[in-house]
């Protein structure tokens, strides 16, 4: 671990203890050995150790010392204890007088466990006990055995909650990486699919993978990642949301840049794409780079569907992402300012509902915003048998009454339900909960300045957007740089058949998809 | 110290909008949307009607609290942004005049010139130029605002849309905006026209609401006739035939009725449905002259004798017919406006286009000369379909 600034706080004495035990060699003496783990571990509860002896040796021969929860107990008596214990009755049957076995013989031929590795000190000893693995000690060897026993209650592989499909693969990762990994190799048999692990957070430990095809994905990005994360030094990674921020190009913008999915298949597709996937273990959420303003309207089923009824449903969610960042402001200008620009008879309507509403009409839509986004965070965090009880109060009061009791008028009420509705489109939440940010100030806006206001916070929007970058990737490509072969996966789904290139600012090297076939057609 | 600097401009171009405090901000209830406004002469000074509309009358679903829909406000002024203004005193709101639909000009005014109201008119910049300009024809613009009419609840709306409708697919109306009565009334090729609107019956009753009490009210206003203005000055009406005469020749006829008498007695009617009509103009031997060509199609819409429809002789005599009197329609409308002595069809504008050098010799004294112009016709007529039965009923009819 390095300190990048000065500023900070030296490393407190503790660390460098820590330090000096994380690279203390394994000690020949098995006692010494056991009594270092049980104090470094504090005598912690969950930690089982297990020791052999074989009669007529001379006292400890042989420790087995595992995490109990973590690893799974039955391969632990079945492969490494049976076997152990077998040995030593065979050992005896020949020549009746114990022997000493060194633990390469132990790996070689007594664990008839798959999965078996040296550790050569403290510190890697630690971290594979606590992570699930077994370690074996043999007296007077002065190295231990890691063996593969990982097995511990998870959620197991469920339906995905939060982007859900109704064509198309239904999984969605857990919180073990190693079946994260396993649901992503699945998809992709290639062996140009690498897997880099490291742990990030000094005291967390965290399993951190970079996934990414060899030959797909751009070297310089994957050596950019590698770096970002090994600049990563914090205490704990619970989240990947933690690696994002930590990771991301810019902090201070409304927009996400690093794309995030809980679907094995979208993760499989970016990778097709060139894009690399961080997986970090104790999340379902695995976070994709670079990401592209497009792809966080692009959803796993626009590929599924057919081509024609992906273009429209996309073209629907950019109408989508028009009323969720324009809609309240948009009604606060044209009523306040533009009144001229609403048909007549329209015009007359509004203005009958408007009819004794004490109000101006921005603070009418700031009311009803307010109260949508409580109702909405309410209806995320309280108790989920609550839920119903909730919504219907919330319809009820601001829907309905209201209305009725002339303190909000009817349309305001459209104009805001529509605006949520329209925010829902977005198969990525983190853009939804960007274009709920943005609504505010342009209201703002439109009711200082009309629609020049509005003008003004979108041309400060799209000039922040396209000054964004994700990994040295343009935010705002294929628009901003216009990148017309790469238009085929932008706003339109042209049918598979016809995406030759993969996106051109992601794979600089290797673009080609597909030999040109002229259509899926046979040929006669 | 940039950064300093920057903060300090950001900071500031945050202020801008607190300090701006919402300028020229109007909520929708703070608006009198004026429908209608109407200009008469009162003696020196200009009387402005104004119908503001009551949007909670107009569109509640709750059902109307028994109130007119609409207000009319009165003021007098030397000018008439003085009198707008003016009304201040009496109107709840202000005048919001973005969503006009039809403006009256008392036939008065009319007479005596109304260019100075004009002015207004285009020059503010509140308004849509979209509403439509009539002319009171026998009455005032304030009595034709004080009608109350049934089905569409306001009056303004009602005139709007029956002139839209009506010369669509009548044709002896003219549905004229700002625009083109401004340049018309200024272009010397050209003369303006105006729709005429009146009031048929009791002028009193149509102030009350009672008049929407019963199915066949008492009072209503329509459009009747189309005025000929001499620059901005009215100079005579045209009456039904010569009004429909009128729109064919300025190719504003969309689809109408045109009735002709059937060869062997009793009358028959076709409907237009498509009509162009393109004026041909051209100087001989130093006179000008001009050609009107009409191509029109036409259903057969309502036949009323015994007629051999099927057969195409009786559809060529047919088309003969209601040639013929499209014509006579035309010919009535030119013989009007030649013997007031206003070129209302835009035959100098043809000759400008046809003959510069001879337009700009004799511009300044077009009027006589088109009223001594010979005209002559080309109209062509095809019948399309005969409707969804063949021979008439008449036919089959025992007498």
């Amino acid at each position: 671990m390095k300190e990048t600034k000065g500023k900070k706080t030296p490393p407190a004495q503790a660390n460098s203890q820590d330090q000096a035990i994380k690279t203390k060699p394994i000690m020949p003496s098995l006692q010494d050995n056991l009594e270092l783990i049980r104090s470094q571990l504090g005598n912690s509860s969950d930690i089982v150790i297990r020791e052999l002896s074989y009669p007529g040796g001379d006292g400890l021969a042989l420790a087995v010392v595992y995490t109990d929860g973590l690893a799974d107990k039955q391969s632990v008596s079945e492969f490494i204890l049976e076997s152990a214990m077998l040995r030593d009755q065979m050992t005896r049957g020949e020549g009746g007088d114990a022997v000493r076995v060194s633990p390469q013989t132990l790996v070689n031929q007594v664990l008839s466990i798959s999965d078996t590795r040296d550790v050569p000190n403290y510190g890697s000893l630690f971290n594979a006990l606590l992570s699930g693995e077994t370690i074996v000690l043999v007296d007077g060897y002065a190295s231990a055995i890691a063996a593969g026993t990982r097995g511990w209650r998870d959620r197991g592989i469920n339906e995905t909650l939060t982007e859900t499909v109704v064509r198309g693969p239904k999984e969605a990762f857990t919180e073990t990486l190693r079946t994260n990994t396993a649901m992503i190799r699945r998809k992709i048999k290639d062996p140009n699919l690498w897997l880099e692990t490291r742990q990030i957070g000094r005291v967390t430990e965290t399993d951190v993978a970079i996934m990414f095809i060899k030959g797909i994905a751009d070297d310089k990005v994957v050596e950019e990642v590698r770096q970002r994360l090994d600049r990563i030094d914090i205490d704990g990674i619970l989240e990947s949301g933690y690696i994002e921020e930590l990771i991301q190009d810019e902090t201070y913008t409304p927009f996400p840049t690093v794309y995030n999915s809980e679907r094995p298949d979208v993760v499989a597709a970016e990778l097709l794409e060139g894009k690399i996937a961080i997986l970090v273990d104790g999340t379902p959420m695995v976070l994709i780079v670079p990401a592209l303003f497009v792809s966080f309207l692009h959803a796993a089923e626009d590929y599924y569907h057919r081509f024609d009824i992906s273009t429209l449903i996309r073209i629907l969610r950019y109408i989508g992402v028009f009323i969720a960042l324009f809609g309240p402001s948009l009604y606060v200008a044209i009523t306040t300012y533009h009144q001229e620009m609403l048909p007549t008879q329209l015009l007359y309507s509004l203005a009958a509902q408007r009819e004794g509403i004490p109000f101006p009409a921005f603070i009418e839509a700031i009311m009803m915003e307010v109260a949508f986004e409580i109702l909405r965070e309410a209806g995320l965090r309280m108790p989920r048998t609550i839920g119903p009880a909730v919504s219907i109060v919330g319809t009820l009061v601001i829907g309905q009454a209201a209305v009725e009791a002339g303190i909000i008028s009817a349309a305001m009420v459209i104009v805001v339900s529509t605006t949520a509705i329209a925010s829902f489109v977005f198969p990525s939440y983190s853009l939804a909960n960007t274009m709920r940010m943005l609504r505010f100030p342009l209201m703002g806006l439109a009711a200082t300045f009309g629609l020049y206001g509005i003008i003004i916070g979108t041309f400060a929007i799209v000039l922040h957007v396209s000054s964004l970058r994700s990994f040295g990737v343009p935010y705002m490509s294929p628009f901003a740089p216009l990148i017309l072969s790469d238009q085929k996966d932008a706003i339109f789904r042209i049918p598979h058949w016809a995406q030759f290139a993969r996106p051109r600012l992601i794979n600089r090297n290797n673009r080609k998809r597909q030999q040109k076939p002229s259509s899926a057609k046979p040929k006669p | 110290m940039a950064r300093k600097a920057a903060w300090l401009f950001i900071f500031l171009l945050m202020l801008s909008p607190i300090l701006s405090g919402c300028w020229n901000r109007r909520e929708l209830n703070d608006l009198a949307i004026v429908a209608a406004v109407g200009i008469d002469k009162a003696k020196d000074k200009y009387l402005v009607t104004v119908q503001v509309v009551d949007p909670g009358e107009v569109a509640s679903r709750r059902g109307s609290a028994g109130q007119s829909p609409v207000s009319t406000y009165h003021a007098v002024g030397g000018t008439v942004f003085e009198a707008i203004r003016k009304m201040t005193t009496s109107t709840p709101r202000k005048l919001y005049f973005s969503h006009l639909r039809i403006f009256v000009i008392g036939e008065e005014l009319a007479r005596q010139g109304m260019g100075e109201v004009l002015d207004l008119l285009s020059r503010d910049q509140e308004g849509r130029t979209d509403f439509y300009i009539t002319v009171a024809k026998d009455t005032t613009a304030q009595a034709v605002l004080n009608v109350l009419t049934p089905l569409e609840k306001i009056p303004a709306s009602k005139l709007y849309a029956s002139l839209e409708v009506s010369a669509k697919s009548w044709a002896p109306t003219v549905a004229v905006q700002l625009d083109e009565l401004i340049t018309n009334i200024v272009d010397p090729g050209i003369q303006a026209t105006l729709t005429g609107v009146t009031i048929r019956g009791d002028l009193e009753a149509g102030n009350k609401k009672k008049n929407l009490e019963s199915p066949d009210v008492p009072t209503r206003i329509q459009y009747k006739g189309i005025a000929i203005f001499r620059g901005d000055k009215l100079v005579g009406w045209m009456n039904e035939e010569e009004s429909k005469g009128y729109s064919n020749i300025t190719d504003q006829l969309h689809s109408t009725v045109v009735e002709t008498a059937c060869p062997n007695g009793g009358k028959m009617a076709v409907e237009v449905i498509r009509s162009k009509t393109s004026i041909k103009a051209k100087i001989r031997d130093g006179k000008p002259e001009a050609e009107v060509i009409m191509h029109t199609e036409a259903n057969v819409a309502d036949v009323e004798c015994k007629i051999k429809l099927t057969k195409s002789s009786t559809l060529y005599e047919l088309e003969n017919a209601a040639g013929a009197a499209m014509q006579k329609h035309a010919e009535h409308a030119i013989v009007k406006a030649q013997r007031l002595k206003c070129d209302v069809f835009g035959f100098g504008d043809a000759i400008h286009r046809a003959a510069p050098g001879y337009w700009k010799h004799n511009k300044d004294n077009w009027d006589e000369q088109f009223a001594k112009m010979p005209i002559r016709f080309k109209v062509n007529v095809k019948i399309r379909r005969i409707g969804t039965i063949g021979e008439s009923i008449m036919n089959d009819l025992k007498e």
